[in-house]
């Protein structure tokens, strides 16, 4: 098991740099000047000139990706051109802003949708299964920023339950950071409550058409047994590799939900410094999002064996 | 049901709590702010948010006023030299820092050293290090309170870039705003606001600065009085314009500083939201290439501006709240005289006749523009078929914004719709669009005789001969047509109903002093 975990740790170095090349050869492609787009349409010439030497622009680019690789290997990932600040230590705190809403919303939404799966795949085209895949799809189909400003008025502005702006930390007001993040949370674990909602219900529909169930049915186990010591783990198994490829796509950030309800957030963070062309910050945000990718489907990979014993025989 | 009501009500109740001591926190005036300030090093790494927030804890020696032109601020009394070249301020008596300490012209000395060494990378160093208009030869204090300014050659630029809000009104700062090496550790300035919390993301707080020593009058620009009504300014950043909206009507913010025009009538049918607008100093219109081998020929260029209605382009994009305007200095400028008020009529007729005489045979013009502002891309739109009208096959291409700015930067479009920001005197909104393309290819009017008319207005501070050069140059932009000016940007603010007294102005920034909450 070791030697495995070890195998897929290494695997994810050239994953990062080839992630690391391609994002920086890529960023390079695109129009736009940092250097521009920071002092705006009063710059001369001369300011522009200056200002692209000092941020290091007017080396090669080769020159640029090697330097930067270098920091990178001693865990230095620049500096943000827009504000000057180191980009780690930035990309961390965006992070836990992101990754509270995150997991909770994944939690919650596997809470919610596993069991309304299975109870859609076990009655099967009766009118509950057509009420719950109506509504996942619905929920599946809504985009998450309409969503987000829906609720947004009706909590926020119709009823005044809930703040609308602004955001706080749960290290220094536990029951205010709690109003604050209700809203991005509801609206994210609605939205993925529908993905998981359908892929729950076809595993599970699959899952009950194999004969082992068929036999257990024979034996006379009772229907709830069947399913919950039959059916569920199986059937689970497949549901938690969704959730692993939906929690790493996710931690590398919400920008839409983040913009709506104004969290300071990983993917807020990434989208300002593409429009910015702040190349550290976007560069150092790709990366990490990559390696989180990478860890937490090594995470699920390695929990598989709980919901699948066969997995951890082969 | 009605016991999971309660039980439901009492679960959510401290969850509640909270919204409502953040709709209602007294003495905190709440300012939206789309996106976060970049720094609090006056002019160092800044933009638009930088500034609007900065400029109620910075105070130069002069600043602007509401029609643009430059006042004193710190300084009591400006005498300028016969030559033009020495520039003698006296302090006002009693000014003090943010930390208690009274500002001397020593402070004035040192901070101005501070903005003319690179290392500072003060963004306006350039204009004042001899690569600009000017460049400074000394600064030499000759009294506990005057200060003399030294410059190699006269410009009547001198005072308008040092209160530049993109250089951070050149705000005279306390040395102990950097540590012994050196290094920027905060503002303590002058004005009537001193930095406090800053969360970055999420919101910087501004405290009411007691010691402040107001100029008296009413409010002028950035000068004039600033009496300060409440206790403290908290600007949130909220990037999404709809949460804004949405925050405002749920009383969460008090003043949205940007409001889009798109949300006027909206906003101007509910009784509890205030809405102010303001004609600002930025200018909008489309940028014609005149290298391009289509467009050189001025003919066509004309067509372009007769076949354009530029006061129903105006109306569309404005919802009606701007003013058509085809001169670069804005309406609210003092120089904006009746001779800039002329303008090329809208006339087809005599569009398709140049466009005829020219050889038009219906060869494809491209108009750039973006989504990130949407006047620019719906001016795109309605420019595109009024062209279309006489018979030019006007075509629009969206590109992302940085990309837009890059093509600008580098001269590469036919048409393009563009903003350019607020320049608050006369000669630099001529100068922003005019230069040799040769060396400086984002210059759109290239014309060697408009070059010569304009550093003359940028020397001379006889305010009559500065106006006749104006006209002058006005006359021959609307021949030449390298830009099509269409109108100056509207500030549309709205105020939740704590507020009163807040009032938009030309700068398009907000300014927090002279407002009370009830």
């Amino acid at each position: 098991m070791l030697r495995y975990i070890l195998h897929r740790l290494l695997m994810t170095v050239p994953t990062a740099l080839l992630v690391a090349l391609a994002v920086f050869v890529l960023l390079r492609l695109v129009p736009g000047d940092p250097a521009q787009l920071m002092l705006g349409d009063t710059a001369t010439e001369e300011t522009l000139a200056e200002l692209r030497a000092q941020l290091g622009l007017d080396q090669p680019i080769a020159m640029q990706f090697l330097y930067w690789l270098g920091n990178v290997a001693v865990g230095d990932l620049g500096r943000s051109i827009t504000n000057d600040l180191p980009v780690l230590p930035l990309i961390f705190d965006r992070f836990q802003v992101s990754a509270s809403i995150v997991i909770v919303a994944v939690v919650l939404a596997t809470l919610v949708a596993v069991p309304a799966g299975m109870l859609a795949a076990w009655r099967q085209n009766s009118l509950g299964d057509l009420l719950i895949v109506g509504g996942a799809t619905m929920l599946l189909s809504i985009p998450s920023f309409w969503l987000g400003l829906l609720m947004l008025l009706f909590f926020g502005v119709k009823l005044g339950w809930l703040p609308v702006v602004g955001y706080v930390s749960f290290g220094e007001d536990f029951g205010r950071a709690l109003a604050y993040v209700i809203l991005p949370i509801a609206t994210l674990t609605l939205i993925e409550i529908g993905v998981i909602t359908r892929m729950a219900r076809a595993a599970t529909i699959e899952v009950l058409r194999l004969e082992y169930i068929t036999h257990a049915r024979a034996k006379g186990v009772p229907e709830g047994r069947v399913l919950w010591r039959h059916a569920l783990p199986n059937a689970f198994a497949p549901t938690w590799t969704l959730l692993g490829l939906i929690l790493g796509n996710l931690l590398g950030g919400i920008a839409v939900i983040e913009t709506v309800f104004t969290l300071p957030g990983l993917g807020r963070l990434l989208v300002d410094g593409i429009f910015a062309r702040d190349y550290p910050v976007v560069q150092g945000c790709l990366l990490f999002v990559a390696i989180m990718y990478v860890l937490v489907n090594l995470l699920v990979d390695l929990l598989y064996p709980v919901f699948d014993p066969r997995v951890a025989a082969e | 049901m009605r016991r999971a009501a309660l039980a439901l009500s009492l679960i959510a109740s401290p969850l509640l709590l909270p919204a409502a001591a953040v709709a209602q926190e007294p003495g905190v005036l709440r300012v939206a702010l789309n996106a976060d300030i970049r720094t609090n090093d006056p002019g160092v790494n800044r933009d638009g948010n930088t500034d609007a927030v900065m400029m109620h804890v910075l105070e130069g020696l002069v600043g602007l006023t509401e029609k643009g032109d430059v006042a004193p601020l710190l300084a009591e009394k400006i005498d300028v030299s016969p030559d033009g070249k020495a520039y003698t301020f006296v302090l006002r008596d009693g000014l003090v820092f943010h930390n208690g300490q009274p500002v001397t012209a020593e402070d004035v000395a040192w901070t101005w050293k501070r903005y003319l060494d690179p290392a500072t990378k003060w963004r306006c160093q350039s204009e004042f290090g001899g690569k600009g208009q000017t460049r400074i030869e000394a600064v030499e204090v000759t009294g506990p309170r005057t200060v003399v300014f030294r410059i190699d050659k006269p410009t009547a630029l001198f005072l308008s870039m040092t209160a530049r809000p993109d250089c951070g009104g050149s705000a005279i700062l306390h040395k102990d705003s950097v540590d012994a090496d050196g290094k920027w550790k905060g503002p303590i300035a002058t004005g009537p606001f001193k930095f406090g919390e800053w969360k970055r993301g999420q919101y910087v707080e501004l405290e009411r600065f007691a010691g402040y020593r107001s100029l008296p009058g009413p409010r002028d620009g950035y000068v004039g009085g600033k009496k300060v009504e409440v206790e403290r300014v908290r600007f949130l950043v909220i990037p999404d314009p709809a949460a804004t909206k949405a925050a405002l009507l749920a009383g969460s913010i008090d003043v949205a500083p940007d409001v889009s025009a798109d949300d006027l009538e909206e906003l101007k049918r509910r009784g509890d939201i205030t809405v102010d607008m303001a004609p600002t100093m930025s200018v909008s219109g489309f940028l014609l290439q005149t290298t391009d081998p289509l467009l050189q020929d001025v003919r066509i260029r004309r067509a372009i501006a007769h076949a354009i209605d530029t006061a129903e382009i105006t109306a569309g994009v404005t919802k009606g709240t701007g003013t058509p305007n085809a001169s670069v200095i804005p309406v609210p400028s003092s120089y904006y005289s009746a001779k800039q008020k002329e303008r090329a009529k809208a006339d087809p007729a005599l569009a398709r006749k140049l466009l005829a005489e020219a050889g038009y045979r219906g060869q494809p013009i491209k108009i750039l523009t973006n989504k990130r502002y949407g006047p620019m891309f719906d001016a795109a739109v309605l420019g595109q078929a009024m062209l279309q009208q006489v018979g030019v096959n006007a075509e629009i291409e969206v590109l992302e914004w940085a990309t837009q700015l890059d093509r600008y930067l580098k001269g590469n479009y036919q048409m393009m719709s563009f903003s350019y920001s607020a320049r608050l005197d006369a000669a630099l909104n001529f100068e922003m669009m005019s230069g040799p393309k040769a060396t400086q290819p984002r210059k759109v009017w290239d014309n060697p005789e408009a070059l010569k008319l304009l550093s003359e207005a940028m020397v001379s501070a006889d305010r009559a001969k500065r106006q006749e050069r104006f006209d002058r140059l006005h006359g021959m932009f609307l021949a030449d047509v390298p830009m099509l000016v269409l109108y100056n940007g509207v500030d549309i603010s709205a105020t939740g109903p704590r507020v009163k007294g807040y009032k938009g102005w030309a700068a398009g920034q907000p300014r927090l002093w002279g407002v009370t909450l009830q």
